[in-house]
């Protein structure tokens, strides 16, 4: 044994020795042109990626970087398959890569990250990026985007990604199969006018019509909720099962909603009590799919459902020119109907960003470059869409074709990549498909506690427990899969039990707070 | 006479330390492999104790736990923060027992009957068929379980509602999982257990059967008298082997197969699922996923050692050392 | 002791017991083997006929979409199972000499150091740093990333082959042999490769069988230490395959309308099934090499009785 603990001291030496090397310094010294001196490669981690032959691309793209920024681009292209797991061992494990996707609900989650020590404070006073070398993209994106991106970091209050600017906007909706609708006599009308708990005569005919063994109503239960009661996710509550709801204005999103600006246990509302014992009657009705209880088929489940039209009414995440896309894939008519107007709040504000990693030996020259990449239109078309002639062509009224064997090859994950503004519209997005987005998402309104995120560090034991439990009951509740007169009590005991109250009351302290330094 | 027995003893002394020096060698290549790969990540341990957080001015695995606070047993908290410490636990532990004794009996029983199959191209086909649950990953297990179980399509729902005229709501109904779980894993890991016990029944001395034919020993008190009494050491070991990990479980078997489903967790929440459930929550937080880890085996390394002197009170050859 | 003797000569109770046998064997086989058929099953089966009625043995319409897309992977996927043979082969040999070598050594009761050694490897199975520090050490220590060393190294040694091993070494070779061996003044390594290995063959090609199977089954090495496509190996590629089809499907309102593309062509439900059968099928043609040698111990073993 004793031999043991020697051996594992000797080793734990030797890997010291390893650690702690010095830090370059890419920033200093420019020549005429006001081009940096040394010459520099950085490393980005990218998501959703769908690359198997970037040459062309990085050829043209490291051409162009060398002559402005004397920079070399090494891409990884990380997958929807592989990014979570890797971008995660890689932060914790140090590797060399100087800027990294993050956003609101990637596994590097941004202010999780940022609080730990992995994103380098851009605004800070000590080196000052943003003001030095990322003003023009700064000074581009919208004010949601800059609000959202301050948070509680490492290095104190401040900016530690540059956000993309993207659907930025969340407006949930009833997705429905129009043509069904059509052929049972009613309109998309019929249901703007009704609500949930109106919807008991329209399912009631379809079910009717359509037999035993079709569910009218594809909901994702949680998303249902949100819908129904009006209340949105706190950012920084639990990842797996939402525990915490904020009420929202349904009519307009920037005034205050039932409850004013408070956070509150989600299962313990009136409303919720509500929603699930009207989602209970709708199941024993036949109109809700009983495998939409399993947590692990539920998400198959749905989206199988919904791509062959086998539902009446779903509920989606909207963006803007949703319908087209949809209708164009399922092979049917499909309508959105909003039940309130597209609002911006903190995860939304965060939907993808690009943020410096601590362990980048340049980070001045990776905020040279984030901000040359959101702000030139040719770069970052190069970047995302290839290279004009062998990735796409451009139509008469400047529509991007793209040549489908080379896109095959290349396509990256155009969200991820930053401000998408900046691109050229696709074949029949229309000539001013960009105004129409910018207006859209320009006047979405913001929620009164925009950039507030909920830091659960001080009760991480009691989300851990609390989280265990509403993972049992949540679920099954909210697809009316149990009976709630039972369940719900016994489900709202074990959360007091687990000590629900506290995250509760730390979650209004620190909003409390937040509010008052506003 | 007495010069005689030093002469003896420096020549088999030096012949003993060079016999040693030689195995030392054999022994070389894994020991520098389990050094550098095993022992030396091993400072990571200190992780379970710490906050890990990113030490910004000099960012590197070593620096970042150096400059990580001391916290001490507070990554382990979330183990007991919940009502449910007991009866995951009790699930973990409960299922590994009968297990490792089902698993034993009946592996030994199939390896000893594949043995006495007389027909070799049988005992052939029956053992690879054997192996075949090893690569269906437990996702792929689970669909097959669903086709059964789904609560629209699946067949023995289909056929209860044929029969019964109502059928079983077996994703939401705790009871019939403890056997479902137990088939199984008995289906997945049987094969692989099996091939051991057979190729230990391999190294049996023939003779021992032929004398034990010749005093006319029947079948069964052959395997009594001398398979059995020869398969104790792999039974043994591998008994050993299997109670050191006896506070962990297969992630897989008890995540996907019931679909993680929420109204059975009173039968199906393990420790690792609530650690798994727990770091969803709360961000995937380094230190107490590690801390997870270390409590795990800190008891399995009490169990086992636990298990290793009983094994070596009854049979000192038997125990792992 | 002599009516014993006398039933026994009946044969009766013998057959019964072996016809028993046969079909006790015979049904846990079969549940064995029928979830592969409907693997097979369900890889043939059309998305629609999935999506309609769920996963049946007996889908409505049959199709090979899942092994065409596999199949657009084109080089990618033969220079993926290039590489996975590649590194099963030189990881089994590599990986069973170091066990064989290390097992050995732990067997001799006469080595001094045996119980230090036991241990030495045996702790390893309960204790490790964890994820993040073995990456770390792996990466930035010994260079293991974007090679197949990286593929082979971090997997070459399992304490519990080894321990398994050194019980085939105990439970088949006597003492008397080694101490013979001893006095013929044979050297160590001769008596381990000439008089040892001959005899324990078939512990050996168990613990080789299992040392394959898990190289050719790893995918985790793969995704940690490998960027450049020119090193993935099957069971990664189709993996990756695999967590961007959960992945979407987990996340697809949130990434909105590009998550709905693809899956509108992925047959997911099928391709998962699919990929098993590309694993399975080449190694279940390899197994009867390693099956050789346990099954012929029996047939000596076994004898009349």
């Amino acid at each position: 044994m004793k031999k043991i603990v020697a051996l594992i001291l000797v080793a734990c030496m030797i890997i010291g020795a390893f650690a702690g090397c010095g830090k370059g310094n890419g920033g200093n010294g420019t020549d005429a042109n006001g081009r940096p001196k040394d010459h520099v490669t950085l490393k980005m981690y990218f998501h959703g990626s769908n690359v198997s032959d970037d040459k062309k691309v990085l050829e043209e793209v490291n051409k162009y970087l060398d002559e402005k920024l004397n920079v070399t681009l090494e891409p990884i292209w990380g997958t929807w398959g592989d990014f979570d797991n890797n971008a995660v061992i890689a932060i914790n494990g140090n590797d060399d890569v100087d800027i990294y996707f993050t956003c609101s609900w990637s596994a590097d989650e941004y202010n999780l990250f940022a609080k730990r020590g992995a994103w380098v404070r851009l605004d800070n006073p000590e080196n000052n990026l943003l003001e030095k070398y990322g003003k023009e993209v700064w000074n581009l994106l919208p004010e949601v985007l800059t609000t959202g991106a301050k948070i509680e970091g490492s290095d104190g209050f401040g900016v530690y990604a540059v956000p993309g600017y993207k659907d930025i906007a969340c407006q949930l909706c009833w997705d429905i199969n129009v043509p069904l609708l059509k052929k049972y006599g009613y309109t998309v009308d019929d249901i703007k006018n009704t609500d949930y708990y109106g919807l008991g005569e329209i399912l009631a005919k379809v079910k009717a019509g359509e037999g035993d063994n079709f569910y009218p109503l594809l909901i994702e239960g949680a998303v249902a909720e949100r819908m129904v009661d009006n209340s949105i996710i706190v950012a920084g509550d639990s990842g797996s099962t939402n525990l915490l709801s904020y009420y929202i204005n349904p009519k307009k999103t920037s005034d205050l909603g039932a409850y004013g600006n408070k956070i509150l246990n989600k299962f313990a509302t009136d409303e919720y009590k509500k929603y699930v014992t009207k989602t209970r009657e709708y199941f024993l009705k036949g109109y809700i799919d009983p495998g939409l209880a399993n947590a692990e088929q539920a998400n198959n489940l749905r989206s199988e459902k919904q791509l062959t039209g086998q539902y009446l009414i779903g509920t989606q995440s909207y963006s803007l020119g949703y319908e087209t896309q949809a209708s164009a894939e399922r092979g049917f008519e499909v309508a959105f109907v909003g039940t309130t107007p597209a609002y911006v709040d903190t995860t939304s504000s965060q939907g993808a960003m690009m943020a410096i990693s601590t362990a980048s030996k340049n980070p001045e020259r990776a905020m040279m470059f984030l901000n040359l990449l959101n702000t030139d239109p040719y770069l970052f078309t190069l970047l995302d869409f290839g290279v004009e002639g062998v990735h796409y062509t451009k139509n008469s009224i400047g529509e991007v074709e793209f040549i489908e064997n080379e896109r095959a090859k290349y396509s990256p994950w155009t969200n991820g990549m930053g401000n998408v503004t900046l691109l050229p519209p696709q074949k029949g997005q229309g000539a001013d498909f960009w105004t129409k987005f910018k207006a859209y998402y320009g006047a979405a309104d913001k929620i009164p506690i925009l950039g507030f995120t909920f830091n659960s560090d001080s009760v991480s034991n009691e989300l851990a427990a609390v989280a265990n439990a509403a993972a049992e009951y949540a679920l099954t509740l909210s697809v009316g899969a149990v009976d709630p007169e039972t369940v719900l009590p016994a489900f709202l005991k074990k959360l007091d039990d687990n000590g629900m109250q506290k995250i509760v009351d730390e979650a209004n302290k620190q909003l409390e707070t937040f509010l008052k330094n506003k | 006479m007495a010069k005689n027995k030093t002469a003896t003893g420096t020549v088999s002394g030096r012949r003993k330390f060079k016999k040693n020096i030689i195995l030392l060698t054999m022994v070389l290549p894994t020991a520098i492999w389990l050094i550098l790969l095993r022992y030396l990540p091993m400072f990571g341990i200190t992780i379970a104790f710490k906050d890990y957080k990113i030490y910004t001015k000099a960012p590197g695995l070593i620096n970042n736990i150096i400059h990580s606070k001391w916290v001490g047993l507070n990554n382990f908290k979330f183990l007991f923060a919940t009502t449910d410490s007991l009866k995951m636990i009790r699930n973990t532990v409960g299922y590994n027992l009968l297990w490792i004794f089902l698993g034993l009996v009946i592996s030994v029983s199939f390896a000893i009957i594949l043995n006495e199959i007389t027909n070799k191209f049988v005992a052939k086909t029956y053992q690879t068929l054997m192996f075949f649950p090893y690569f269906i990953s437990w996702v792929v297990v689970s669909y097959f379980v669903m086709a059964l179980l789904d609560p629209t399509n699946g067949l023995i729902v289909k056929w209860q509602i044929n029969n019964f005229g109502e059928a079983t709501n077996w994703y939401h109904t705790s009871k019939p999982w403890p056997v479902i779980l137990t088939l199984a894993n008995l289906w997945k890991n049987t094969g692989y257990s099996c091939i051991l016990y057979l190729t230990a029944i391999t190294g049996i001395d023939k003779t021992l059967y032929e004398a034990a034919a010749i005093d006319g020993a029947t079948k069964w008190q052959q395997v009594k008298y001398v398979t059995l009494p020869n398969l104790r050491t792999m039974i043994a070991i591998l008994l050993i082997m299997n109670i050191s990990k006896i506070f962990n479980s297969d992630f897989g078997l008890f995540w996907n197969v019931p679909l993680a489903s929420g109204s059975i967790l009173d039968v199906t929440q393990t420790i690792d699922t609530y650690v798994y459930r727990s770091l969803a929550a709360t961000g995937g937080n380094l230190g107490m996923t590690t801390a997870a880890g270390v409590f795990q085996n800190v008891v399995g390394f009490v169990c086992m050692l636990f298990a290793n002197s009983i094994v070596k009170r009854i049979d000192a050859d038997s125990s792992l050392f | 002791m002599k009516a014993i003797t006398k039933r026994s000569r009946l044969g009766k109770p013998a057959l019964v017991s072996e016809i028993s046998f046969y079909i006790i064997l015979g049904i846990f086989c079969a549940a064995c083997i029928i979830p592969f058929i409907f693997v097979i099953i369900i890889s043939f089966s059309s998305e629609e006929s999935i999506r309609s009625i769920g996963y049946s043995f007996a889908p409505v319409k049959w199709s090979t979409s899942a092994y065409e897309y596999v199949f657009q992977l084109g080089d990618q996927l033969w220079r993926s199972y290039f590489n996975s043979f590649f590194v099963t082969i030189v990881g089994t040999v590599t990986s069973l000499l170091m066990t064989i070598m290390y097992a050995y050594a732990l067997f001799r009761k006469d080595f001094k150091y045996r119980n230090f050694f036991t241990f030495f490897a045996f702790f390893t199975t309960l204790f490790g740093g964890g994820l993040v520090p073995t990456y770390m050490v792996c990466k930035q220590l010994l260079y293991l990333s974007n090679n197949y060393a990286a593929l082979i190294v971090p997997a070459l040694i399992s304490p519990f082959n080894i321990i398994i091993m050194r019980t085939f070494f105990i439970s088949s070779i006597p003492n008397e042999l080694i101490e013979a061996a001893s006095i013929d003044g044979s050297g160590e390594y001769r008596t381990l490769f000439q008089i040892i290995i001959p005899i324990a063959k078939p512990g050996i090609a168990t613990v080789g069988l299992l040392t394959a199977l898990s190289y050719w089954n790893e995918w985790f090495l793969a995704m940690l230490y490998i960027r450049d496509a020119k090193y993935i190996p099957l069971q990664y590629l189709l993996m990756k395959m695999q967590n961007q089809a959960d992945f979407l499907f987990k996340n697809a309102s949130v990434i909105g309308v590009e998550a709905s593309k693809m899956l509108k062509d992925l047959p997911s439900a099928s391709l998962r099934m699919a990929l098993v059968v590309f694993i399975v099928v080449p190694i279940a043609f390899a197994y009867p090499f390693f099956q050789r040698y346990i099954i012929s111990g029996l047939t000596i073993g076994s004898v009349k009785g």
